[in-house]
């Protein structure tokens, strides 16, 4: 409703004309363009078939009341990726199938540990999901509910079970199998898969805003801007160290798409006060930054997806299945116990292990998020800012100590160090800045980014909730070099940027267990580079481009080679790759030789954190990072792009 | 190669002793109105002669070597027109001769004391004045290119294949032009405050179109103290970001152009830069002309019914405008800095408004690679906003690329005067605050 006002405010819009019309005749702009770009991914083939159509329009008021100028944008996007028809079987209501779950050492007695007879309770081979040996409270009738099918074992793309833990995932769109889905973040549906932008958050509405400023004395101004928009904090690319007032759609393409085409546009208020120069300023400016949009976390996408960064949207569906439903666990029961060996599969029953539910904050006052920034230009042509930002985390903390059921007597309470949580989104505060200078000496501009936050939440096996909040200190420094390499071109150079990101958790712990490290699988200090080589040829009508990103501590790596080709103003054709190398999967504590249940999980008494037992799933993908995650997702690409 | 130099000729000599005593008020009126007694004159060359391809040879001298190529290749026709004062604000000349003889250079180039506003050297330039290149630089810095302050929208440029005429790209863009310091004509004088860093001229683009860089906005701010390097800054539409420019930049072909940033108004950068040397002085064909009695596109509607400037000759690349004798100063630039990737521009500056109508650039093995001509009109006969602004109008500019062939040709509809000129435009913030 609010964009029909808009409209009949700006009056009939099919005047269109080109943006060559002068100011003062007040004609829409309107721009359209379709695209369609098409993925194919190693040992999997076609992995997107995305068709976007999107039109951009905008409107010059000019001076209007109060403002000295006025206009008004809006932006339309609806995409449909046939992916997920094409390859149903993959991506679609096909997708999926019956999964069987490592069940133990293969012949390894553990009978004694359950007070069987001996050679009753062996390790085997895989078993079943929900047929497992070990069936816990009220787990009998979990294929009821909880059929082996339409499931993947999670982490199956990337890695074997190994001895760790893992469990079946639905992966089917959530209007096909509801199971695991979580209300409001991930169930979507096929359709709302294929076309995400028409979505009961009115996606389809990308972007929607009046800008206007309204000049106040002295030469100061206040200028706003009110509506659906992008804000961009900081001075980098690919790294969100101060750029994180929009939370990230990641399902379009992991994180290598270009960041105005996946950030997710919130309902803001922006209040710049423009005061110009001073005595000692060449430029100054605040703004105030007002997220009064209902919160919305990054769109990580349900398990089922092309792209599921981190495979989180798996852990979360085969977790929330876990809870709903119950399920079978592998090499769960008894581990450790042998020497330090897996232990048996296991069945659990409805509401004792998994994710409850998903805490979304709901719209109030309180909930909204507030950023502040001063930015200027010293007289020395120093460029900076000083930001602050309120707001809420856009990735979920998992935090345990909720109420659930004791598999082994089926009464309800709390108990520490148990898989057991809801997914929660802490309020996070920030405080930054942001430089950039020019370095003549090297021919470079260096740019800077840094900020520290309160109140992100890590996982932390050696916490009774699982989870431990850190400060964090993120920063960037990135070096952009025009370059000329004779060699392959004599007239135009090449842009060399060079970026090094590193975040640092202040908070950080881990420890030695008897089985192995505990604690946060994060790194304390990790750093991530990149390299980006771009060349232009025939009047920038051809420009070839290398993109490589290292992950140190996950020690994976992207290359991602790409050729744009301009063929005219309205039509560009974009051939690219995207190859990994490096470290995929690693492993980390999974909590299973903790003792929630003392007398059952282990000795009496007090419960106790995990001994240290890991493997991949599920806290190895916060050691492996994106990069890592993703490491067999090489894809090649084409794109073509048509302006109407 | 005979050229009709004037150098420090007879009819200059008065000029050429002035140096040592200091310029006289009949140097600025020679300076600003050099046609008032008598206009060029170069054998055979006179109004409603065309000079191509078949007749060019006797004309040889009154053109430059690149031009006088592009001729004799048949690649474009010169109408010649009548020789046109093209006379500059009276505050301007005003200015220079209220502050006559009180500019020095200083030790090293890019120093400068004592200017205030005005043409800081209005005198004669002299072949055995060592820094004779140098103050025609300055001169040119100090130009009323677009008075205080102007714009030009739209402005579209075309990349073409100089061979088949292909048009391949075509830009729009929005260009903003302010002095902050040495302003003489609109308030505020003299200049814009507060500016803490000194700056001198601040340069504003954005593209319009097409969807590919739309929003592109470069700012460039140059400082009153030309030893400081300009800080210029990229707002990239696709990445949303203002990034600041590397100085290798303002050097590298400009969104795909045949033009560099350095190149824009003939020369966009510090004189600091470069090695001026004063060459001489001739008559010769340059392009000023009445916009309004030239054959023009309708390639573009505008609302108000402006017409550009026509293109056409080899693959599209040349102007179909008038040219006129006018005495020019010939000057020549060379790098400071070894990586830079010319060897040398060779301008050709027009005496009485200082502006750089040719410019041939020279690659790093010193052998032509560009032919730049930037056209003017005489501010009457353009739009009506812009009579008696007392600044020579661009009009089109031409850059031809001889080595690959190709070219990027430019057309305007510039507007004079302070009203789509803001201060407020001329700021980073600005560019962040945009679509």
């Amino acid at each position: 409703m609010l964009l029909l006002g808009s409209l009949a405010v700006l009056g009939p819009f099919p005047a269109v004309a080109t943006a060559a019309e002068p100011a003062g005749a007040n004609p829409w702009v309107v721009d359209v363009f379709y695209e369609n770009d098409i993925h194919s991914r190693r040992d999997v083939g076609l992995a997107k078939f995305r068709n976007t159509l999107q039109m951009e329009a905008a409107r010059k008021l000019g001076a209007t009341g109060p403002f000295s100028d006025l206009g008004f944008n809006v932006k339309l996007r609806g995409t449909f990726d046939a992916v997920h028809r094409i390859k149903d079987h993959r991506f679609g209501n096909q997708a999926g199938g019956s999964v069987s779950l490592e069940n133990g050492v293969p012949g390894q007695d553990y009978s004694a540990l359950f007070g069987a007879p001996p050679g009753t309770l062996l390790g085997t081979g895989p078993v079943p999901h929900g047929e497992a040996p070990i069936a816990l409270f009220n787990s009998g009738d979990v294929l009821l509910n909880n059929p082996n099918e339409g499931m993947v074992v999670l982490g199956s793309q990337l890695h074997e079970t190994d001895g760790g833990v893992a469990f079946g995932v639905p992966v089917r769109p959530c209007d096909t199998d509801s199971r695991g889905c979580l209300k409001d973040y991930m169930d979507a549906s096929r359709q709302e898969l294929e076309s995400p932008e028409f979505n009961h958050r009115l996606d389809v509405l990308r972007e929607a805003y009046f800008a206007g400023t309204l000049p106040l004395s002295d030469g100061k101004s206040l200028f706003l801007k009110i509506g659906k928009q992008q804000v961009v904090w900081g001075r980098t690319d690919l790294f969100r160290v101060l750029d994180v007032i929009n939370p990230i759609d990641y399902s379009r393409n992991n994180i290598y798409d270009e960041m105005q085409d996946i950030r997710i546009p919130m309902w803001i208020a922006q209040f710049e006060y423009r005061m110009g120069a001073s005595e000692s300023f060449q430029d100054r400016n605040f703004q105030v930054v007002w997220n009064f949009d209902k919160f919305r976390p990054h769109t990580l996408v349900q398990c089922g997806s092309p792209n599921v960064i981190l495979d989180a949207g798996c852990f979360f569906r085969g977790m929330k299945n876990l809870w709903d439903n119950g399920g079978t666990v592998a090499n769960f029961a008894g581990a450790g116990a042998i020497n330090g060996t897996p232990g048996l599969a296991t069945t659990f029953g409805p509401n004792q292990i998994g994710i409850r539910e998903v805490n979304l904050p709901g719209w109030s006052l309180d909930n909204t998020q507030l950023g502040l920034k001063f930015e200027g230009v010293t007289k020395d042509a120093l460029s900076f800012s000083v930001n602050f930002l309120t707001y809420r985390s856009q990735l979920p903390s998992l935090r345990g100590g909720i109420t659930s059921v004791h598999p082994f007597t089926g009464a309800t309470g709390t108990f520490p160090y148990l898989i057991a949580f809801d997914l929660d989104f802490p309020r996070v505060n920030l405080l930054g800045g942001s430089l950039d200078i020019q370095a003549d000496s090297i021919g470079s501009v260096i740019r800077m980014e840094a900020a520290i936050t309160k109140g992100e939440e890590f996982p932390s096996t050696m916490q009774p909730r699982l989870f431990k909040q850190s400060k964090v200190v993120r920063y960037v420094i990135g070096l952009d070099r025009p370059t000329f390499i004779p060699l392959l071109n004599k007239d135009r150079t090449f842009l060399i940027s060079g970026q090094i990101f590193g975040q640092h958790l202040l908070d950080h712990e881990q420890a030695d267990g008897p089985l192995g490290r505990v604690g946060m699988p994060d790194w304390k200090d990790n750093w991530i580079g990149t390299l980006l080589v771009k060349g232009w040829y025939q009047n920038d009508r051809l420009s070839p481009q290398l993109l490589m990103a290292y992950d140190v501590r996950a020690r994976a790596g992207a290359v991602a080679p790409s050729l744009e080709w301009l063929v005219s103003d309205n039509l560009k054709l974009t051939f690219g790759a995207n190859i990994k190398a490096g470290t995929g999967a690693r492993k980390f504590d999974d909590d299973r030789t903790a003792n929630p249940f003392p007398g059952f999980t282990g000795p009496p008494g007090q419960a106790t954190m995990s001994a240290g037992l890991g493997g991949y799933e599920p806290l190895g993908r916060f050691r492996s990072g994106p990069i890592g995650m993703a490491i067999n997702e090489d894809f090649v690409q084409f794109a073509l792009r048509y302006k109407f | 190669m005979k050229r009709l130099w004037m150098g420090c000729s007879l009819l200059a000599a008065v000029a050429c002793s002035s140096i040592a005593f200091g310029a006289t008020d009949a140097d600025v009126d020679r300076s600003f109105f050099p046609y008032r007694t008598s206009v060029p004159a170069f054998p055979g060359v006179k109004p409603g002669l065309v000079i191509g391809k078949d007749n060019v040879e006797p004309f040889r001298n009154a053109v430059d070597p690149a031009l006088y190529q592009h001729l004799k290749d048949g690649w474009l026709e010169i109408p010649v027109g009548p020789t046109t004062s093209l006379d500059l604000h009276p505050n301007y000349v005003d200015a220079t001769r209220k502050n006559l003889n009180k500019v020095k250079l200083g030790a090293q180039p890019g120093e400068i004391t004592g200017f205030v506003a005005g043409r800081p050297f209005p005198e004669e330039p002299d072949l055995s004045d060592p820094r004779a290149g140098e103050k025609l630089a300055w001169n040119f810095k100090y130009l009323i290119n677009y008075g205080d302050n102007g714009a030009i929208t739209p402005f579209y440029w075309t990349f073409r294949d100089l061979n088949s005429g292909k048009i391949e790209r075509r830009l729009n863009f929005s260009f903003h032009f302010l002095n902050y310091k040495h302003r003489v004509i609109e308030p505020p004088l003299p200049e814009v405050t507060p500016n803490p860093s000194q700056l001198f001229r601040g340069i504003y683009a954005k593209v319009l179109e097409p969807l590919d860089v739309k929003n592109t906005q470069l700012l460039i701010q140059r400082f009153s103290d030309d030893l400081k390097r300009d800080d210029a800054y990229l707002y990239l539409g696709c990445q949303r970001r203002v990034r600041r420019l590397a100085t290798g930049q303002v050097t590298d072909a400009f969104l795909g152009s045949d033009l560099m940033v350095e190149d824009f108004e003939g020369y966009n950068g510090r004189i600091s830069d470069m090695v001026w040397t004063y060459k001489g002085t001739a008559n010769m064909l340059a392009p000023f002309f009445n916009h309004n009695e030239q054959k023009l596109s309708d390639e573009f509607k505008e609302p108000d019914g402006y017409k550009f400037i026509a293109f056409g000759g080899k693959g599209g690349c040349f102007p179909i405008v008038s040219w006129q004798l006018r005495k020019m100063y010939v000057l020549e630039a060379k790098p400071v800095e070894a990586g830079h990737p010319i060897s040398k521009r060779v301008y050709y500056v027009d005496s009485q408004t200082f502006t750089m109508s040719r410019t041939l650039i020279y690659d790093r093995k010193g052998e032509l690679w560009k032919s730049f001509t930037v056209g003017k009109s005489l501010p009457d006969h353009h739009l009506p906003e812009n009579k008696g602004s007392g600044a020579p109008v661009d009009d089109f500019f031409s850059m031809v690329d001889v080595q690959s062939r190709h070219c990027t040709t430019g057309q305007f509809k510039a507007h004079m005067g302070g009203k789509l000129t803001p201060v407020s435009l001329f700021s980073v913030q600005n560019m962040r605050g945009g679509d």
